[in-house]
């Protein structure tokens, strides 16, 4: 998917996905079953589960967070990231 | 109607002494009878006449929602949802951490039961002109084909985000609401929970959620303005979105603050009907 854009702009070049707090997270697997474009990846040792691929993630979705009951998961600034894509538009329309 | 009050009970978590603590008062501020979670689920047979006889109110202490998916998983519909770790943020203080509730944690759910019966004495704001004849339901549509499902987009007169939500203006009035393609990948939508009445959304803000037995949904607002109205009828009877997602499933009347400039970066049918086909694709 990072082959894919959002707005116009490379899905890669926007810095939005989910950042799980290890010292909230109960492994709860919750996020990850819920989540449908396998942001996430299960793995074996401490940190049983990691952001995998951030560039699956939808842009602007913060659903899993809606679910995650020890409030685990954060998300970038919103109108940081729309400033950001707004101005790679506009820095793109000019070359 | 009389109400009914289903909290979650969750007594590991301060959130969830709060949550049972704002059951038992709001309970009888209302007069309403408080429903035990763990019996309902037992024991469905047991509230099978006060769910059919009240509105429900669901208290839910954290986002694990254990609450609202147990009324969803008996079909119970849910009138009003409270989820107290949203109403601690909001009050910008922070539970005391022992599971016996200390002077924050009865305050805050003095608090939060005083918002219920002030939500409960105060309609949600409605839509000015009810129908709208600008705002007719489209004939016309674009039809993405997947596998066995077909994704409607109509031809004229709607422009979407790329989170799936539609805007449609006509005199100076903006309605929004989610693409087919979206209402059918959430399936069954149980619940619409509405933005604040009049409040400010940015281009991209959250216009509130839907809730299906699959998934939650933000909807992510294609323009900035002010909320006008919430459609009454989705509120009542949010499987209209399913049934009619780009007409009577409107969820949302807006006054714009800055379309000229929000249009710009918006999408036509043609281009949002690509966008469906890769996404389609790649489930």
């Amino acid at each position: 998917m990072s082959d894919t854009t959002f707005m116009g702009v490379a899905r890669d070049r926007i810095p939005w996905f989910p950042t799980i707090d290890y010292d909230k997270c109960t492994f709860c697997m919750e996020c990850d079953t819920f989540c449908p474009h396998q942001v996430f990846e299960r793995r074996e040792g401490d940190r049983k589960l990691v952001v995998a691929h951030p560039n699956h993630c939808v842009v602007f979705c913060r659903a899993c967070s809606k679910t995650c009951g020890p409030g685990a998961l954060s998300f970038p600034n919103k109108p940081e990231i729309i400033a950001l894509i707004k101005q790679i538009r506009g820095a793109e329309s000019v070359k | 109607m009389k109400h009914a009050i289903l909290s979650c009970n969750g007594l590991d978590k301060p959130e969830g002494s709060v949550a049972r603590e704002v059951a038992i008062r709001a309970a009888t501020v209302t007069a309403s009878e408080i429903i035990c979670p763990v019996l309902l689920n037992r024991v469905h047979a047991r509230y099978k006449k006060v769910l059919s006889e009240s509105a429900l109110i669901v208290v839910d202490g954290c986002s694990t929602r254990c609450a609202k998916k147990l009324a969803a998983q008996l079909e119970a519909k849910v009138d009003r949802w409270v989820l107290v770790s949203d109403a601690v943020k909001a009050s910008g203080r922070q539970l005391e951490s022992t599971l016996s509730l200390g002077t924050d944690g009865l305050a805050l759910a003095q608090t939060i039961v005083a918002e219920i019966v002030r939500n409960l004495n105060t309609p949600a704001p409605t839509a000015a002109r009810e129908p709208a004849t600008a705002f007719e339901v489209p004939t016309e549509h674009l039809v993405v084909t997947h596998d066995k499902f077909e994704f409607r987009i109509p031809v004229v007169d709607y422009l979407f985000n790329e989170n799936d939500v539609w805007v449609r203006v006509a005199d100076g009035v903006a309605r929004v609401g989610i693409s087919d393609y979206m209402q059918q990948k959430l399936t069954d939508i149980s619940y619409f929970d509405p933005p604040v009445a009049d409040g400010a959304v940015e281009q991209f803000g959250e216009l509130g959620s839907l809730e299906s037995a699959k998934a939650v949904f933000e909807i992510i607002s294609p323009a900035s303005g002010t909320v006008a109205a919430v459609n009454p009828a989705v509120i009542a009877n949010p499987a209209l979105i399913n049934e009619d997602p780009y007409g009577g499933g409107w969820l949302v009347e807006m006054k714009l603050a800055n379309w000229p400039q929000d249009e710009q970066v918006l999408i036509d049918p043609a281009a949002y009907a690509e966008i469906v086909k890769r996404k389609a694709a790649e489930e």
